[in-house]
């Protein structure tokens, strides 16, 4: 396909400055983004077996009933089904005091049918991971780190335009080809269009719905005032699934738990319902969302039905999948695709490999731009110093992106070593989490990007070597446990180790052997002065 | 890529203008999507007020503001961007002017 080529200089330099803007943001994302597709197994990994029998929901009644009776004041909470029936967690109810609570309050039945009240203290990896991937761990407000992301994803669907518009001229002639040669720096040309091509939809989706999420409040401030004449709170209020519910603050009695299922079942017997969350309990106004999904539809994380609580009657079905209006299935759609919400375990896989591939495509991206902006010793005739910025950005695309990988991996292999042990473990996660990262992106200023390449690597490998051998240990230390049908979170873990490694011995090999004027040369290292000695395995550091 | 016939009659290069291209896209591109999102709420199917349509003309806006944020750096210049997206959002916001109507009894 032609096109002129003062356009593609012009999308060229374009793509190179957006994407050097929100390379180690978005590297962020993307790593901790594939991980929060398996959060629940990362919690269970971390969390000490504990003996639960699979409950029925006899008892649900009585509790909800005993605790009622107990706290009166607390009329909004949750009982998960899912969790009780399968034996993975005790028949409770479960409430928290803010939206992100890391430690929820849960009521539990005794046997003789008196109510305990406990604060819960899970590891919150979920939570971690979730965050890290909406705010790249900007502390504070959520708010400002999802701005933060969304403009950084604004970035990132421009340089997603852009990077298509320089590849199109070229695309017949060096699609998925792939040129492992003495020319390094085309070889990793050719990794990164090969990546980001056949990722291209996923990414676009990404991009785009990440902009939503990250930006969705300004967007609609901008829509209230200009296009619904300051009464879109209206618009919204008669769109949602509350508007018809009473405001009757008096007491009423509510249908056993059991029923809700019973109904909820009646109406869509493909819906696998996972909780009932209550609101405004033990009142005329009292309702029921009974969540759960639907692997025939494209829903949300989960879809709902609304139920009054006290006549059972259903009141809005619009977030229920296959019941919703073409408006409502088609934002859920959007909602599916950036959540991976769909089509079971291959889906899941599939995002959490795309989401690594992604983490790599803006790592190789950082790494061209380090390489094509080194000055090279044949014309200068000796060896240059590499530019301050140069230096400056290798050392940080190091620091940035190890210290998350070694981050993650050591606050998960220290969750399971601390669990029991502390009274705040989602504290103490993301006590480890930014102690490793601060602490890598000061060693890769401090020790430059070709001996901290080398080491963080090293270092991401240990990290990560050290959630299966927490396992392992788990067999003969006492205080451990090896976590029952939990093995693909080590064989993972393994993997990503070896990965690591190799990718140390490949850095290691090039500060030595590579050409001695690369940023990734090793201070006073035997000098070779062609480019690129050996071809790379991967993507060498 | 452009062969020799089209390089003889090739206009003028395309002039870089970053800023007031960058400026011009971010900007008029955002209060594009808005008018063109508005619009398909007010003379779109269901009218503004069908429930959850709101959710969906939010999502609306995004793709056509960076669509037009990513594409404007095509015009020839930071003057082109300027005078043609400013006169689409003239002629956008204009229709929505018109196509509004109290909301609320």
């Amino acid at each position: 396909m032609a096109i002129r080529t003062d356009v593609v200089r012009l999308y060229r330099q374009l793509h190179t400055w957006t994407g050097i803007l929100t390379g180690l943001i978005l590297f962020v994302c993307f790593y901790a983004g594939a991980l929060t597709m398996f959060k629940d197994p990362l919690e269970r990994w971390i969390t000490p077996p504990a003996a639960v029998t699979p409950a029925t929901l006899d008892r649900a009644e009585d509790l909800v009933a005993a605790t009622r009776a107990l706290r009166p004041e607390v009329r909004d909470f949750t009982l998960a089904v899912e969790p009780a029936l399968a034996g993975e967690a005790p028949l409770r109810l479960t409430w928290t005091e803010e939206r992100f609570d890391p430690a929820p309050w849960a009521a539990t039945l005794a046997p003789d049918g008196s109510v305990a009240v406990e604060q819960l203290n899970p590891s919150g990896i979920g939570l971690l991971v979730d965050f890290l991937h909406r705010t790249v761990g900007i502390p504070g407000d959520l708010d400002i780190g999802t701005t933060v992301t969304g403009i950084a994803s604004a970035l990132y669907v421009v340089a997603l335009v852009s990077g298509v518009i320089i590849l199109l001229p070229s695309l017949v002639k060096d699609f998925l080809i792939l040129r492992v040669t003495r020319n390094v720096k085309r070889m990793w040309l050719d990794v990164h269009n090969v990546l980001g091509l056949i990722s291209l939809p996923f990414h676009l989706v990404i991009a785009l719905s990440a902009v939503v999420f990250g930006l969705h409040d300004h967007i609609y401030d901008t829509l209230d005032r200009v296009v619904y004449g300051g009464q879109m709170r209206a618009v919204a209020a008669a769109s949602s699934p509350f508007r018809t519910v009473s405001k009757d603050m008096g007491s009423a009695v509510m249908l056993p738990p059991r029923e809700f299922l019973t109904r909820v079942h009646s109406l869509a017997p493909g819906f696998q319902p996972v909780s009932l969350e209550y609101h405004d309990a033990g009142t005329g106004a009292a309702t029921v969302r009974v969540w759960g999904h639907d692997p025939r539809y494209l829903v949300r994380r989960e879809g709902f039905v609304l139920m009054g609580a006290v006549d059972g009657r259903i009141i809005d079905t619009e977030y229920m999948p296959g019941h919703q209006n073409g408006w409502s299935a088609t934002v859920s759609a959007f909602f599916a695709l950036h959540f991976g919400s769909f089509g079971g375990g291959i889906v899941r896989w599939s995002y959490f490999l795309l989401g690594l591939a992604g983490a790599a495509l803006f790592y190789t991206g950082n790494l061209l731009w380090i390489e094509s902006r080194r000055r090279t010793e044949r014309q200068a005739k000796g060896p240059v110093e590499q530019s301050r910025a140069t230096r400056l950005l290798a050392a940080g695309t190091v620091g940035v992106c190890l210290g998350c990988v070694a981050g993650l991996s050591l606050t998960i292999a220290a969750g399971k070593w601390l669990s029991g042990m502390v009274h705040d473990l989602h504290a103490w996660h993301w006590g480890v989490y930014y102690a490793t990262f601060l602490g890598a992106c000061a060693w890769a200023f401090l020790r430059g990007a070709s001996r901290a390449g080398v080491e963080l690597l090293w270092a991401s490998a240990a990290a990560t070597a050290a959630i299966p051998a927490t396992s392992l240990l788990g067999l003969v230390t006492p205080g451990l446990w090896v976590s029952d049908g939990l093995i693909g979170v080590d064989l993972v873990a393994l993997a990503g180790a070896l990965t690591f490694a190799a990718m140390a011995r490949s850095a290691e090999r090039r500060a030595l052997g590579g050409p001695r004027d690369s940023v990734w040369a090793a201070a006073g290292g035997h000098a070779k002065s062609e480019m690129g000695q050996q071809p790379l395995p991967l993507p060498a550091e | 890529m452009a062969d020799a016939s089209s390089a003889r009659n090739a206009p003028a290069p395309i002039r870089p203008d970053w800023w007031s291209k960058g400026v011009a896209g971010v900007i008029l591109g955002f209060a594009l999507a808005i008018a063109m999102a508005g619009l398909f709420a007010w003379i779109g199917p269901g009218g503004p007020a069908a429930v959850n349509k709101l959710q969906f003309v939010m999502w609306l806006v995004v793709p056509i503001w960076l669509g037009v944020a990513s594409l404007c750096f095509l015009f020839r210049s930071g003057r082109q961007a300027w005078l043609w997206l400013g006169g689409a959002n003239i002629l956008a916001h204009t229709a929505l002017l018109a196509a509004r109507s109290p909301l609320l009894p």
